[in-house]
């Protein structure tokens, strides 16, 4: 079967670790909020890859390799970041 | 002392910062379910607070993947948006579970020096007792693959009850996650309140030690990964017949809250 959450694969480290700095690492989220293409060549990720991410377009990003939660949080950070308002607090 | 509650609740951020897309009403009622955790937590007065939480690829990313670890450091710190948290740490008796849980063959990976993410802090954020107690994080493995399996789960929660048993504190059981969602994937819309409510009904039978022979791979397909940590919860607690405060299907995740009576 193919499991929504599935190991990941080598090749997509570079993304991995990019998309858990997007998720953990505020100042990498604000560089990547200010200049997306400066912190993903900072991320040295491949062309087909920073594409994907510049879009976090999820199919693509877990197609190569990207685990589903890290994109799910990554994006989430990113829109807490953007719009604070959006959300009320408890 | 013997373990004084034990207690499994949701932690999805939606409870903490509500977008416009979650039902407020919903989310008002899992709060009423926090407040009533809150009231039994702080009538049971505990020393210490084990929260068993699956780690969300915060604490451990992917230089070291531990299947189960404890925190041991004099404290633990996160954030979340607005939200910047610092709790102590229970140092005695994390240090006694790693220290019996290694001599009981559970090699478990520990740390002074691990994030805390807010699967360990919205159930913290709703209901600690008043006065507060300080905690020991029991970190699970439920996000990357191979995770332990759930008879492990069961065995960690069965030897974490006997090692508290013979502690002097008195101590909640706490497990954080649950239940079905599948954030970031395509089926993120249509979790599977069916398995769920079957699942609920198998624990309120007092039949949890059947989860102990649940596989990967039905966890993974019923959007429980996070189950893990109730299973180890579940090894703790044995036949006790489950009490659900709640179960609070949202468009995204079922919100359960669940306590089991202890001796």
């Amino acid at each position: 079967m193919n499991a929504h959450y599935f190991f990941p694969p080598a090749a997509a480290y570079p993304l991995n670790r990019a998309l858990f700095r997007l998720k953990s690492d505020p100042e990498y989220r604000q560089r990547f909020a200010a200049d997306r293409e400066a912190a993903m060549a900072e991320a040295g990720l491949a062309s087909e890859v920073r594409e994907a991410l510049a879009a976090f377009d999820r199919d693509r990003l877990v197609g190569l390799g990207a685990h589903p939660y890290l994109v799910f949080m990554a994006e989430l950070r990113l829109k807490m970041d953007r719009a604070p308002a959006a959300f009320e607090k408890f | 002392m013997p373990v004084v509650a034990a207690v499994a609740c949701p932690h999805t951020p939606q409870l903490l910062m509500r977008p416009e897309t979650e039902d407020r009403e919903l989310v008002l009622r899992v709060h009423a379910a926090y407040a009533r955790v809150k009231q039994r937590l702080t009538e049971a007065r505990p020393d210490a607070i084990c929260l068993i939480g699956g780690d969300h690829v915060e604490g451990f990313f992917l230089d070291a993947v531990p299947a189960f670890a404890v925190a041991v450091g004099a404290s633990v710190s996160g954030h979340f948006g607005p939200y910047d948290y610092t709790f102590p740490v229970h140092e005695p008796l994390a240090r006694a579970i790693v220290e019996q849980g290694i001599d009981r063959e559970f090699d478990l990976v520990y740390t002074q020096d691990v994030r805390l993410d807010y699967a360990f802090y919205v159930p913290l954020h709703f209901a600690m007792p008043a006065p507060a107690a300080p905690i020991v994080p029991l970190y699970v493995n439920v996000y990357l693959p191979p995770q332990p399996t759930p008879r492990r789960c069961y065995a960690w929660g069965r030897a974490l009850r006997a090692i508290i048993d013979a502690r002097p504190e008195r101590v909640v059981l706490m497990a954080s996650g649950g239940m079905s969602h599948y954030p970031g994937t395509h089926r993120y819309a249509s979790p599977d309140f069916e398995w769920d409510r079957a699942m609920l009904t198998t624990l309120r039978e007092g039949r949890g030690a059947d989860t102990a022979r649940l596989t990967a791979d039905e966890l993974d397909k019923a959007g429980n990964v996070e189950l893990r940590t109730w299973i180890t919860l579940l090894g703790a607690v044995g036949e006790a017949k489950a009490e659900v405060l709640c179960y609070e299907p949202s468009w995204h995740h079922g919100n359960a809250m669940v306590t089991w009576p202890v001796r």
